[in-house]
């Protein structure tokens, strides 16, 4: 009997190693790399868990952990859905990177990549996971370097802060180990929590500490940096979700529901505020994609019946949203051989579906009518105004920041061409960031299609064991 | 000789002779501007930690750190000698290609901020020196919680001050082997031994990487944002 983590991460791991001989047929990697994640995100959707099942003649039990010493392996019900959900923008990010020209690596560290969340989904203890967070910052660092030398800032600052928060887990185990050894004293459980919290602090990266993202973002090739983005975000609030369920003291010990809102608010103003203002493309993506982590943080804040719902529903948008804008920037950028915002003037002219991409993402990440976004981000603002009508305004307020910078990257891509004759953009790329835009359009104007797959999985979050 | 019986040749270093050698160690880690030094200091708080570690886990599992602490090193000196020989074969004009390195090149540099970093150190130790006894660590012998307290502070700051990757790596390093010292004291696990030592390995690894790629910048033109692609 295979156990379903064996199947899932050597499948991962063996077609990464392979992918790496392969990687200068760029196409083909990126289409075995895109069908393999395709393949197994709908394996993972339709196979039962709960039963073996048999595939090329051998007996597989998706829902049968996998144990070494004390860590263990379990694809839950809820996992089941973080890993569908990774694999499926896994798959449909390399079919992009491949058409954006994203560098050939991406393809097999990308595959690792998806390993490694995947961990971080299914290991226990808990308290183990974010050394997976650590392992895929260390995959990511060569990813964003991307073989060439120049600024590390944005490698360095997105390997530091999950590698400082280790330490802070493993004590805090120490700590939950020694409660039960004196029921009447609640000491270890609050420095535990206080540990823990501070650790998820640097796991998440909130504003101030969100230095990494505008980096990487001026760094990485874009689609790449949101590939990264849209994993260590989902997987790292994932694992806040599961310690919160499964440690219910935590949420006592320290009110971390009133603290997400503020750090995501926070987030939010800040990403909105200097989105605003960037004079490269990279960097206003960077800042776009700060904003919308902040909204994400704000709906993981208020939890409960309503917030979790939308919490899921952001996450399903914004990947959304976060590939069209990269996928448009990505291809001014490489085309334009430019990333400041006077060097990519006349870009219309030439890619104008990159530009619409480009246009429509940045609308979609301020939450514009017409767009994926609006009906998750409207849901949203109605909950915090619930709370704090202050609080829905400074999102407003952040959402602005976003437009202005979607508006002015949009508008420094016409007039004439300044530089050297640009090429046309290839059929194929318009042909994906038609789809990205009208899928965005789709879901603006039928957010109701997405009521299915939410509903499906707000159950095993919400009761999501050890 | 085993490696066992290596490490009890030094038995009269541990304690309080590696604790202070250790923290010297770290805070020339911080301190100075010379990779060759910076790198020399890592291998020897490497070395004490060890010595240090292995009043509380067995010395076979301590003696781990010091083959990781090695291998790091080792790895970060490739990439430094890298980084200088691609400066030779672009004609560095500070460089000679006839004679290899230079006299200027060999030569350890001296920064004019090491003497504030100096001072920002010296301002840590007088807040060390203050609140040390405050500190309250778990299970922990003094001589360990004072260490741990040490090349914490230490550590951080070095984080702060630097950005480049071989100082702000090793910055990192020390914070973590001070870690380890907290960790082990608290609970003595092979598996852990072995997957936060696996980890520091790739952690140096990724560190070399950066520090390559941040020396080949200043000696090759640089890229433009996100428009290269991967070469190799």
């Amino acid at each position: 009997m295979i156990a379903g983590p064996t199947l899932l991460l050597s499948l991962l791991v063996v077609a990464a190693a392979a992918l790496y001989f392969l990687r200068r047929i760029e196409a083909l990697a990126a289409l075995l790399a895109a069908s393999l994640a395709a393949l197994l995100a709908v394996g993972l959707w339709r196979l039962p868990l709960a039963v073996p099942v048999r595939i090329a003649g051998r007996s597989v039990w998706l829902g049968q952990p996998l144990a070494w010493a004390d860590l263990s392996l379990q694809i839950t019900p809820a996992g089941q859905a973080l890993l569908v959900f990774l694999l499926g923008a896994g798959a449909v990010t390399f079919i992009l990177a491949w058409r954006t020209f994203q560098g050939r690596t991406f393809y097999p560290l990308g595959l690792v990549l998806l390993a490694l969340w995947a961990m971080v989904a299914l290991l226990q203890p808990l308290t183990a996971a974010p050394f997976a967070v650590v392992l895929a910052a260390i995959v990511a660092v060569f990813l964003i370097q991307a073989g060439q030398p120049g600024d590390t800032r944005g490698a360095w600052r997105q390997l530091l802060f999950p590698t400082l928060a280790v330490p802070l887990f493993l004590v805090a185990a120490w700590y939950i180990d020694q409660g039960p050894l004196n029921p009447d004293d609640q000491t270890p459980y609050r420095i535990a929590g206080w540990l823990l919290i501070a650790g998820f602090i640097l796991l998440i990266q909130p504003a101030p500490l969100h230095v990494a993202m505008p980096a990487v973002a001026g760094k990485a090739p874009l689609v790449v940096a949101v590939f990264l983005w849209i994993g260590q975000q989902s997987t790292v609030l994932f694992l806040l979700q599961r310690f919160l369920v499964t440690y219910p003291w935590l949420g006592s010990a320290v009110d971390s529901a009133r603290w997400l809102l503020w750090a995501g608010i926070f987030t939010a103003l800040v990403g909105g505020g200097l989105a605003a203002t960037q004079e490269r493309l990279g960097r206003f993506v960077g800042y776009a994609a700060l904003y919308d982590y902040g909204v994400l943080i704000v709906a993981m804040g208020l939890r409960g019946t309503a917030g979790l719902p939308t919490a899921i529903w952001l996450l399903v948008t914004r990947t959304l949203a976060l590939l069209t804008l990269a996928t448009g920037a990505a291809m001014v950028r490489h085309h334009l051989e430019g990333d400041r915002l006077d060097e990519i003037a006349g870009a219309v002219s030439r890619l104008p579906w990159a530009v619409t991409a480009l246009i429509m993402g940045g609308f979609a990440l301020a939450g514009m009518p017409l767009t994926a976004q609006f009906a998750s981000r409207w849901a949203l603002l109605q909950l915090v105004a619930e709370i704090d009508t202050r609080w829905a305004l400074l999102l407003v307020l952040g959402a602005a920041g976003v437009l202005v910078g979607a508006v002015r990257a949009g508008r420094s891509c016409f007039g004439k061409l300044s530089g050297s004759p640009v090429a046309r953009e290839p059929a194929s790329l318009a042909f994906l960031a038609m789809l990205l835009v009208t899928a965005s359009v789709l879901l603006g104007l039928f957010p109701q299609l997405l009521t299915g797959p939410v509903a499906a999985v707000i159950l095993p979050l919400s009761t999501l064991g050890p | 000789m085993s490696l066992v019986d290596l490490i009890r040749q030094f038995s009269i270093l541990i304690g309080l002779p590696a604790a202070v050698m250790a923290c010297a160690a770290a805070a020339v880690i911080v301190i100075a501007r010379d990779w060759r030094l910076v790198l020399f200091a890592y291998a020897a708080l490497s070395t004490m930690l060890a010595l240090l570690l292995s009043q509380v886990i067995p010395t076979e599992w301590a003696l781990l750190h010091v083959i990781v602490g090695g291998l790091v090193a080792v790895m970060l000196y490739l990439s430094a000698r890298q980084t200088r020989w691609a400066a030779l074969r672009r004609g560095d004009s500070a460089l000679s290609l006839s004679s290899g390195l230079s006299r200027a090149a060999r030569w350890p540099q001296v920064a004019s901020l090491s003497s504030f970093r100096l001072l920002a150190v010296a301002l840590v130790t007088v807040a060390y020196l203050a609140l040390r006894d405050d500190v309250r660590l778990p299970v922990i012998q003094p001589l360990l919680r004072d260490t741990v307290f040490w090349l914490g502070l230490v550590g951080v700051l070095g984080l702060a001050l630097h950005e480049e990757p071989l100082h702000a790596g090793l910055s990192l390093l020390t914070v973590l082997g001070g870690f380890q010292l907290l960790l082990f004291s608290l609970t003595q696990q092979r598996m852990l031994v072995g997957i936060t030592e696996g980890g520091q390995l790739l952690l140096g690894l990724a560190i070399s990487y950066l520090v390559l790629s941040r020396g080949l910048a200043e000696t090759w033109p640089a890229s433009g944002p996100g428009v290269s692609r991967w070469q190799a």
